[in-house]
C-alpha cells in the first residue's frame, strides 16, 4: 500500500517537472536568470483572443530585434484580476526589469502596479488604461500608456453607421463588461457620433460580456424584444460575431446592419461575406511592439512619452484593408485625428 | 490490509510530502521560487482560497457540497465596497458583508433541511441568485474607492509577516477548535458518516447542518475581504470557478466527497499545494493552457491515491 501511495505521490512530481522543463526549454531559458539580456514580461489579459495573440506576436518580434529576454503570460479568463494579480507577483520575484501589462480590471490593476514599483519595476499599460483616481490611492506609477483611442474608434464607428443608413436606423448595441474602460470610452465615442442624427433610435443597449456566445443570446433576446432593430453596434467583434449568428437564426441575414469592432479575422471574413458592415480596426500587434520598443527606451534611460496612440482604421467591404489614419504619437487626449472612411489608402499590414 | 485510522494517518502524511516534494522540485527548477519574499506572495495568493475552503470543508465532511461560494464572495464583497464607498467605518461595513454570506448560507442550509433540497440543487440555484443580486446591486460596474485604512488589511504586516496570511491563520485556528473541540464538530463529522443514525441518535441534524451552511457563507465573506482589500475594488463578477478551487483543494487535502472523512489541515495542505504549483509554474513561465491541465492531473492523483489507501469493499 504504502508504495502505491509513493508511486502516486512521485507521478505528481514527474508531472510537474516534465512540463516545467519541457516549458522553460521552449521559452528559450526565459526563467535560468542566467542571460544577461534584460528581462522583460508581458502580461496579457489572456491568450485565448485573436486580439491579444496578435500583440503577443507584434511584442515578440521587437523584443527579438532589440535583444530583448520576453516573458509572456495571461490569465485564463480575460476577467480574472486576482489570477493577474498573482502572475505579476509571481513575476516580481523572477527580477524583471519592465513591466508590460494589459490590465483586466482598469481600477484592480492599481495594487498589483504599486507592488512592481515597490520592487524597482517599472510598468507600461497597454489597451486599457488605469483609473487615476485608483492609481493615486494604491501609489501606482506607469511610464507610459500604449494603446488606441477608443473614444474616437467608437465616433468613427457611430458616424459610420450614421452615413451608411442614411440617418435612419433602430439601433441595438452590445456593450463590453460595465465600468471596464475600453468597452465605456467606445460606448460614448459611439453615443456622441449618432445623438445628433434624430433619424437613430438606441432601442436597447446591453452587456454581452464580451464574448460570442453571450452576443448570440443576448442579441436574440434584442430582437425578440424589438423586431424592428435593423442596425447593431457592437463594442466588440466577438460579440457583433455572436449577433451575426442570432440575425441568420432568424433568416435576417444582409437586414440588418451590423458594425464591429477590433476587425479580428472572423469579422474580416464576416465583412468579405456581408454579415457585418464594418469594424473599426486596431493594431494589436502595432500596440506590442510600440510597447516593447518603450520598453527599451526605458532601459535605455531614454523618455517615452505619457501616452502613445496607435492608429484606428475602419475595415468595409470596400476597405478590407481599411482606410489608413497616421497614428498619433504622443498625443494628448485628443488623440488620433478622425479616419474618415474615404480618406486615402495607405497599405496597411 | 490497513486498517481506516492508519489509512488516514498516512494519507495526511502523503498530502505533506506531496507538499514537500513540490516545493523540493521547483527550488531544483527555478532559482527564485525558495526566497523569503516568494513564499510569503504564495501564502498570501493562497490566503483567498484557503479561507473559501475552510468553509467547504465543513459541508463536504457534512456530506454536502456548496456551488454558491464564488458568487456569495461576489455579493459580500460589494456589500462590503458600498457600504465602505457610503461612508460607514470598517466595523460597521466588515460584518455588513460577512452577514451578507452568512445570509446567504442560511438560506442554502434551510432549503437543503427544510426543503429538503439536494445540496447540490440548493446551491447551484444560489449561486446564479447571488451573482444576479451582486450585479443587480451594483448595475454591473466595480465598487471602489474606499478610505486608505482599509487596504491595511492587505497591505499591512505584523512582525513581518502579511496580514492576509495572519488573518487566514487566525480563522484556521478558529476552525480548527471548532471542528476538533466542540459538539458541534463531532456532529458534522457523524451527520457526514451516517445522517439517519445520528438523527435517530437524538441529534438536530437539520439545524447542525444549516449551521455548516452558514459557516460556508461566512468564510465566503471573509474571503471577501480579503480579495476586496487586495484589489481595493470588489467586482460584481469576482470570484467565478472559486467554488471548484475551494472543492480542489478540500479534496487534495484528503477530504471524502461522501463526507464523513477528513481534516482541516488537510485542506491548508491542499490549498498551499494548488497555490504552490500554480506560483511555480508562473515562476517557470509555463502557459496558462498549459497550467490547468497540471491541476487537473494533481486532483485526480489526490483521489486516486484515496480511493487505493481505501480498504477493498467486501
Amino acid at each position: 500500500m504504502t508504495l502505491r501511495r509513493f508511486a502516486g505521490l512521485l507521478l505528481l512530481a514527474v508531472v510537474a517537472a516534465a512540463c516545467g522543463a519541457r516549458e522553460s526549454s521552449e521559452a528559450g531559458g526565459a526563467s535560468g536568470g542566467g542571460s544577461s539580456k534584460p528581462r522583460v514580461a508581458l502580461v496579457l489579459k489572456t491568450l485565448n483572443s485573436p486580439f491579444f495573440i496578435d500583440m503577443e506576436r507584434g511584442a515578440k518580434e521587437a523584443a527579438q530585434r532589440l535583444g530583448m529576454d520576453l516573458t509572456v503570460q495571461a490569465a485564463e479568463r480575460e476577467v480574472d484580476v486576482d489570477k493577474q494579480m498573482q502572475i505579476i507577483e509571481n513575476l516580481i520575484q523572477t527580477g524583471i526589469k519592465v513591466l508590460v501589462v494589459t490590465p483586466s480590471g482598469s481600477k484592480e490593476i492599481a495594487p498589483a502596479i504599486a507592488k512592481a514599483n515597490a520592487a524597482g519595476i517599472r510598468v507600461i499599460v497597454v489597451d486599457t488604461r488605469v483609473d487615476p483616481k485608483s492609481a493615486a490611492e494604491s501609489g501606482a506609477k506607469v511610464e507610459t500608456y500604449v494603446g488606441s483611442d477608443n473614444y474616437e474608434g467608437g465616433r468613427i464607428a457611430g458616424k459610420y453607421l450614421v452615413e451608411a443608413t442614411s440617418g435612419k436606423a433602430t439601433v441595438a448595441v452590445l456593450e463590453g463588461i460595465p465600468g471596464h474602460e475600453t468597452g465605456d470610452q467606445r460606448l460614448r465615442g459611439f453615443k456622441d457620433a449618432v445623438k445628433d442624427a434624430k433619424g437613430i433610435r438606441i432601442v436597447a443597449s446591453q452587456t454581452a460580456n464580451w464574448e460570442r456566445d453571450q452576443g448570440f443570446t443576448v442579441f436574440q433576446n434584442m430582437l425578440e424584444a424589438h423586431p424592428e432593430i435593423d442596425a447593431v453596434f457592437s463594442c466588440n467583434d466577438m460579440m457583433a460575431l455572436g449577433a451575426v449568428e442570432a440575425i441568420a437564426a432568424r433568416g435576417k441575414t444582409g437586414k440588418i446592419r451590423v458594425v464591429g469592432y477590433d476587425a479580428v479575422e472572423d469579422a474580416r471574413k464576416a465583412i468579405r461575406d456581408g454579415a457585418i458592415l464594418a469594424s473599426v480596426a486596431q493594431f494589436p500587434s502595432e500596440m506590442g511592439r510600440v510597447a516593447i520598443e518603450s520598453a527599451d527606451k526605458l532601459l535605455k534611460g531614454q523618455p517615452v512619452p505619457a501616452e502613445q496612440l496607435v492608429r484606428i482604421d475602419l475595415v468595409t467591404k470596400d476597405q478590407p484593408s481599411g482606410a489608413a489614419a497616421p497614428a498619433a504619437g504622443g498625443g494628448g487626449a485628443a488623440g488620433a485625428p478622425p479616419a474618415s472612411p474615404s480618406a486615402a489608402s495607405g497599405g496597411t499590414r | 490490509m490497513l486498517n481506516t485510522a492508519a489509512a488516514r494517518r498516512a494519507r495526511e502524511l502523503g498530502t505533506l510530502v506531496g507538499l514537500a516534494l513540490l516545493v523540493i522540485l521547483l527550488s531544483l527548477l527555478t532559482p527564485h521560487f525558495l526566497s523569503v519574499s516568494n513564499l510569503l506572495n504564495v501564502m498570501e495568493q493562497t490566503s483567498i482560497n484557503a479561507v473559501i475552503a475552510v468553509g467547504m470543508t465543513f459541508v463536504i465532511l457534512s456530506g454536502g457540497i456548496d456551488l454558491s461560494v464564488g458568487s456569495v464572495l461576489a455579493l459580500a464583497g460589494v456589500v462590503l465596497a458600498s457600504a465602505l464607498r457610503a461612508g460607514a467605518t470598517m466595523p460597521l461595513s466588515i460584518p455588513a458583508g460577512v452577514g451578507a454570506g452568512a445570509v446567504c448560507g442560511l438560506v442554502n442550509g434551510l432549503l437543503i433541511t427544510r426543503g429538503r433540497l439536494p445540496a447540490f440543487i440548493a446551491t447551484l440555484g444560489m449561486m446564479s441568485i447571488a451573482r444576479g443580486a451582486a450585479l443587480v446591486f451594483t448595475e454591473g460596474r466595480p465598487v471602489s474607492g474606499f478610505e486608505s485604512s482599509f487596504r491595511t488589511i492587505s497591505t499591512g504586516r505584523v512582525l513581518g509577516l502579511p496580514a492576509p496570511i495572519l488573518i487566514t491563520a487566525a480563522i484556521y485556528v478558529v476552525g480548527y477548535l471548532l471542528l476538533t473541540r466542540t459538539r458541534f464538530g463531532r456532529y458534522v463529522y457523524a451527520i457526514g458518516g451516517n445522517e439517519e443514525a445520528t438523527r435517530l441518535s437524538g441529534v438536530a441534524a437539520g439545524f447542525h447542518k444549516t449551521v455548516v451552511y452558514v459557516l460556508s457563507g461566512v468564510t465566503a465573506g471573509l474571503a471577501a475581504v480579503l480579495l476586496t482589500a487586495r484589489l481595493n475594488s470588489a467586482q460584481p463578477i469576482a470570484g467565478i470557478n472559486y467554488e471548484l478551487d475551494a472543492i480542489a483543494a478540500t479534496v487534495i487535502g484528503g477530504t471524502s466527497l461522501s463526507g464523513g472523512v477528513g481534516t482541516l489541515h488537510g485542506t491548508l495542505i491542499g490549498a498551499l499545494i494548488m497555490g504552490v504549483l500554480r506560483n511555480g509554474l508562473n515562476l517557470l513561465g509555463t502557459s496558462s493552457f498549459f497550467q490547468q491541465i497540471v491541476i487537473g492531473i494533481v486532483i485526480i492523483t489526490a483521489v486516486l491515491v484515496d480511493s487505493m489507501l481505501k480498504p477493498a469493499p467486501k
